[in-house]
């Protein structure tokens, strides 16, 4: 049983929150809603970076993130970590330079629900406690016996069950409905480093608004929260681990309040003009994203090469023919034919390398919402 | 995460028992400990009659011998898939301690041996030495309590039959041994021991040598031979061995003779039952003296050269040089157990002797007096025909050359009289031996 406690209230188009210049906005493109400082209304959109962002009216939870994560990485940290990326594309797109990656990024913070819950209710799980037993291993060597004792952890498993009555504060679950993709491009975050929010940390940052609301998230919060509980239950059993928790329970005085991760992004053109997303985990500076060559770029390599390749083939059988009048051409046709066949071969690499490199290096890309 | 400050809930389940939580807001459960029998006392009166009542063979229960009540032991044959325990400080420690029921200790002065007997017996004789100089003790609650049994199948009635058989048996002892002297003394008692399970990988590596024909031409014989040549190669092998149910008796060296115990071997673990104090009623019953530790020791041993044993014969050949391996145990459990032995000692010219019969099987070994005058005549009547025909064939050798073939037949004859002398005064030694 649930009792459900709806925190959100529609916020007008125009109307700030939090005594800030903060609105609510929306991406003409991907449509993924933003909590925006003047700066970013009609700039364009920090996620999909193909439409810009429009107030808009939002139905949201009107208070204060509750926590947040900090940026542990700093922007001047950001020049290596895209030399690292772009190190090993041969072929890039034009596009593709690591001082307009610089020049485009931009902070997001994504959001969390933070779920408090009373619960009360009774639970059962096996139990698990660590013990340690010995055993030996014998060595048989020159007519004598050594014994060496041997120690072994092991886990003994008992049932337990009982009642509870708590309450569960701070339980962080999904609030977008990209969750699972945000989390693999991002990587995880160590949220034990999370603090209470302040508005000033969140300057020149857009945050983005949740998009699941509590009534949907709720089935994604409740294992969470079985899980802290099966955490409390086995450590009031004083056992080390536990496996097959169930809880049958009332779930009272639910409280949602929102968490806030820090990510940066960042795109670059392809051959078709089509933004590229780069996304960068704030605190522990994981990037992911797409890293394409050009084939584009590797046509047009082709193409000198193999032009090149033409010249000097031409030379040689222009060469061979006046052999017979002038016969030194012969060795300028045989140089100029083993370079142009050379070049010739040398041709189909860029040719070739761009689709097998991109074919290869297929990386978790965020969600194209049109 | 904070504490709820509501009370706590309560529940009631069925085999459960709350037990300390060390969080407030939530109550934990775990299931009932068993009940420490140890501490529960139990007296053995009829409920009809109020005589004192015992454990009954033949019957399979508590017996009243002057009413006839019968109660059957409530207790079920568990075999093989009797509990075994890890070797964890934990499960010793934690073992129940006590007997079940109320009994009285027993120190005998003169072996050392401690006894535990029923409650109303003031004295008895050591079953271990015979001696009547015994006083009562305190129970020996420090022992971990016995938790399977093996209950005595043969009678008292038919261990004097086989007892007699076995007395029976050999013409080297006294006359004056009669079986019904010892038959006055048995008594049955369940002895401590402790079973082991591993499951051990061994490991070898040695030099085998493997015999092999070669020719070769001998220049001074001007001729091919052939002679044997052994090949030394390094080989290694694993053998896993499965140990179940290696038995280690629980009792003391001192006042019980393991070899003679080991002649009653084997036991039959299929009828492995739950201890129940009812089984101990009326019959006397050891509380182990060596320790767990020290039985697994004494297991160890035998079991790694068990495993040695195995690897020598994984080994193609008989050839085999600077062998090595190691034993890995793995899987190691145990058992407390008691098992039926009738005993009896005897006195006889101030010597005490033992016999065993394994109260589940009913194989007898035991020590035999023996009347050495006819030891001794028997083997000068081996040696005494080879001497003989030396003694006669000597003069006839220093008159003609004629005795040349008595003095070989006496030879002869005393070399297979002193072997057989050797044999049989090895026999009868082993008969005394304890």
């Amino acid at each position: 049983m649930v009792q459900q406690v709806t925190p959100l209230k529609i916020i007008e188009e125009g109307q700030r929150l939090w005594d800030s210049d903060r609105q609510p906005a929306g991406c003409t493109h991907c449509h993924r809603t933003f909590l925006a400082p003047d700066s970013q209304i009609d700039s364009s959109c920090p996620l999909c970076r193909i439409g810009h962002l429009e107030p808009q009216a939002l139905r949201i939870n009107p208070s204060e993130p509750e926590r947040v994560l900090p940026f542990r990485i700093k922007t001047e940290h950001l020049r290596s970590m895209y030399t690292q990326f772009t190190s090993g594309v041969w072929i890039k797109s034009e596009d593709f330079t690591i001082e307009n990656l610089l020049q485009r990024t931009q902070k997001i913070f994504w959001p969390l629900w933070l779920v408090d819950s009373d619960v009360e209710g009774q639970w059962q799980m096996e139990a698990g406690f660590d013990y340690q037993v010995e055993s030996s291993k014998e060595y048989f060597q020159d007519d004598q016996w050594r014994s060496r004792k041997i120690v072994e952890n092991r886990i003994r498993w008992e049932p337990r069950l009982g009642g509870i009555n708590y309450h569960v504060d701070n339980v962080p679950v999904p609030a977008l409905e990209e969750h699972q993709n945000r989390q693999q491009m991002t990587g995880a975050y160590g949220l034990e480093n999370a603090g209470p929010f302040h508005l000033d940390q969140s300057n020149n940052a857009s945050i983005e608004a949740p998009d699941l609301p509590p009534a949907d998230a709720w089935p994604l919060a409740k294992p969470q929260v079985n899980k802290k509980l099966s955490q409390v239950c086995t450590e009031a059993a004083g056992a080390q681990h536990s496996q097959n928790f169930s809880i049958n329970g009332k779930y009272q005085n639910l409280n949602w309040t929102q968490f806030l991760l820090p990510m940066y992004t960042s795109y670059y053109k392809d051959d078709e003009g089509t933004p590229q997303i780069l996304v960068i985990n704030g605190e522990t500076g994981e990037i992911q994203g797409p890293r394409l060559a050009s084939q584009k770029r590797g046509w047009r390599f082709a193409a000198i090469i193999g032009g090149i390749a033409a010249v000097l083939l031409l030379l040689a059988l222009l060469g061979f023919l006046i052999s017979p009048i002038f016969p030194p051409a012969s060795i300028l046709a045989v140089f100029s034919g083993i370079f142009g066949f050379t070049a010739g071969i040398g041709a189909l690499l860029p040719a070739i390398w761009p689709s097998q490199w991109n074919r290869k290096n297929q990386s978790p890309v965020i969600i194209k919402r049109d | 995460m904070t504490e709820h400050p509501n009370h706590e809930t309560q529940i009631a389940i069925e085999g459960f028992e709350q037990v300390d939580s060390l969080v407030s807001g939530v109550t934990v459960y775990a299931p009932k400990s068993k009940p420490q029998e140890g501490e529960k006392s139990k007296v053995y009166d009829c409920p009809n009659c109020g005589a004192t009542t015992a454990y009954d063979i033949s019957v399979g229960g508590i017996a009243c011998e002057h009413c006839g009540y019968i109660s059957p032991v409530k207790s079920k044959t568990l075999g093989k898939i009797a509990d075994e325990f890890e070797f964890t400080l934990e499960t010793i420690s934690q073992a129940e301690r006590g007997w079940g029921t109320r009994r009285q200790g027993l120190h005998c002065h003169v072996c050392g041996a401690e006894l535990s007997l029923p409650q109303g017996v003031i004295s008895t004789s050591c079953p271990y030495c015979a001696s009547n100089q015994v006083n009562l003790t305190t129970s020996l609650e420090e022992f971990i309590q016995p938790r399977f049994l093996i209950p005595f199948k043969i009678t008292i009635e038919q261990t004097h039959q086989l007892s007699k058989t076995w007395l029976g048996k050999g013409w080297f002892h006294p006359d004056e041994l009669t079986a019904s002297s010892v038959m006055r003394r048995f008594s049955g008692i369940y002895l401590p021991f402790w079973t082991f399970d591993a499951n051990v990988t061994a490991h070898w590596k040695a030099q085998i040598g493997y015999q092999k024909t070669v020719r070769h031409y001998n220049a001074s014989q001007k001729r091919w031979e052939t002679r044997t040549k052994i090949e030394w190669r390094w080989e290694n092998g694993t053998v896993p061995i499965n140990i179940d149910d290696h038995l280690v008796t629980g009792s003391s060296s001192q006042h019980i003779s393991h070899k003679i115990l080991e002649r009653i071997y084997p036991y039959q673990m299929k009828d492995l039952t739950a201890y129940h104090p009812d089984y101990l009623a009326g019959w006397q019953a050891q509380a182990y003296e060596t320790t767990l530790t020290d039985a697994w020791d004494t297991g160890k041993q035998a079991i790694r050269e068990a495993a040695r044993e195995a690897c020598y014969q994984d080994i193609p050949t008989s050839h085999v040089r600077n062998f090595s391996m190691t034993a890995d145990f793995a899987d190691e459990s145990w058992r407390y157990i008691l098992l039926p032995v009738y005993l009896a000692a005897y006195k006889f010219q101030d010597k005490t002797y033992q016999i065993m019969v394994n109260g589940q099987t009913g194989l007898v070994a035991g020590q035999k007096p023996v009347a050495w005058w006819k030891i001794w005549l028997a083997i000068a009547a081996l040696l005494l025909p080879g001497l003989i025909l030396g003694l006669i064939g000597l003069p006839l050798l220093l008159i003609g050359g004629a005795g040349i073939l008595p003095i070989g037949a006496g030879i002869i004859l005393f070399g297979i009289g002193s072997v057989l002398s050797i044999m049989l005064y090895n026999k009868v030694r082993q008969s005394e031996a304890k």
